[in-house]
């Protein structure tokens, strides 16, 4: 019985909390929810996997990879977000979406209480990058949508400029050497 | 008091933005907030410098002086915090000033004509006709018209 108790205030506990993941991008910081990343890589690692890629209409995008019979579209944070160029080290792979980030640097993770919805005086394009915003150690940092790196009519252009990519790739790849 | 005349002679706080005084009505006002740490995060929202966190709610910042003054002032250490409204909803928005405030009362007069639309009227008030803001319009002017000083990019 006392145990079922301890369980129970355990998983109202969990149950209250929600664990993100705090990047940097430059001198920002950020926070995901921990389960819409599937992995965390080195720039280095995807380095040979990386296709480049050049769209205007997207320019935040420059290249691509596979991973998992997936193609993910690497969004560069600083481009994104409209920082200061940074040289970032790591790269984000979102869970269900296919779009992978460019950031500098993993805090740390972290159990948040609660995401405070954004005030509505944020009425620019905030709204479409934020689920919210957390406040944790006296720092009020903004936590990320997925979704929110690529909107539907960018994923569609990429799409098709990543078809016409693997078309030019075999054609390169039947022409005899 | 006729109802008339109590819907206009009410009171109100007066505030400095820059070096100039002007007026809110003091049943939009909820606090004057201390010195607390702003927080700034990248976004595209005209006029906001940032939120505050105050009484656990995160309040966010309208940098008003570029708007009122022309400039923006860095003697603003303080916050106000008022009520603005969205919709049939409201939300505590905070406003930089220097601190110095006082609860006056008086009769509210149509503004000058060729006042911005923020300035909802003005108040005879100690030989110094005071400027009444309309929160709601001056954020929206600031919005519109903002200055290259208050564009939001990214302030980390």
């Amino acid at each position: 019985m006392k145990i079922a108790t301890q369980d129970a205030a355990k998983s109202r506990r969990s149950r209250s909390t929600e664990a993100v993941i705090l990047f940097c991008i430059g001198a920002q910081t950020f926070a995901i929810a921990a389960d819409a990343v599937q992995e965390i890589r080195s720039t280095d690692s995807l380095a040979t996997a990386a296709i480049e890629m050049e769209l205007a209409e997207v320019p935040k995008v420059r290249h691509l990879v596979e991973r998992s019979h997936r193609t993910y579209f690497v969004v560069s944070g600083c481009a994104h977000f409209g920082l200061r160029v940074t040289r970032p080290t790591l790269v984000l792979i979102l869970r269900q979406i296919r779009t992978a980030v460019l950031v500098d640097s993993i805090e740390r993770m972290a159990d948040v209480p609660k995401v405070y919805a954004l005030p509505q005086a944020f009425q620019g394009e905030e709204r479409e990058w934020y689920r919210g915003l957390i406040y944790l150690e006296d720092r009020v940092i903004p936590v990320i949508k997925p979704d929110g790196f690529l909107t539907p009519q960018e994923f569609a252009r990429l799409d098709h400029a990543s078809r016409a990519i693997a078309a030019r790739q075999e054609m390169e790849g039947a022409v005899p050497a | 008091m006729s109802s008339a005349e109590n819907h206009v002679r009410k009171s109100w706080v007066l505030l400095h933005v820059g070096n100039r005084r002007f007026a809110l009505p003091a049943e939009s006002v909820m606090e004057l907030a201390p010195p607390v740490r702003l927080h700034n995060f990248p976004h595209t929202s005209k006029l906001i410098a940032g939120v505050i966190v105050r009484r656990g709610r995160i309040v966010p910042v309208y940098d008003v002086a570029p708007v009122l003054c022309g400039r923006e002032s860095s003697v603003h250490r303080f916050y106000l915090i008022a009520e603005r409204a969205f919709g049939s909803a409201s939300e505590a928005s905070a406003i930089p000033v220097n601190g110095e405030c006082e609860l006056a009362t008086g009769e509210m007069q149509p503004p000058q004509e060729d006042a911005p639309a923020y300035f909802a009227g003005t108040l005879a008030i100690e030989n110094e006709n005071i400027d009444v803001l309309d929160l709601q319009e001056l954020v929206s002017a600031g919005s519109k018209n903002p200055s290259p000083a208050i564009q939001a990019e990214a302030r980390p």
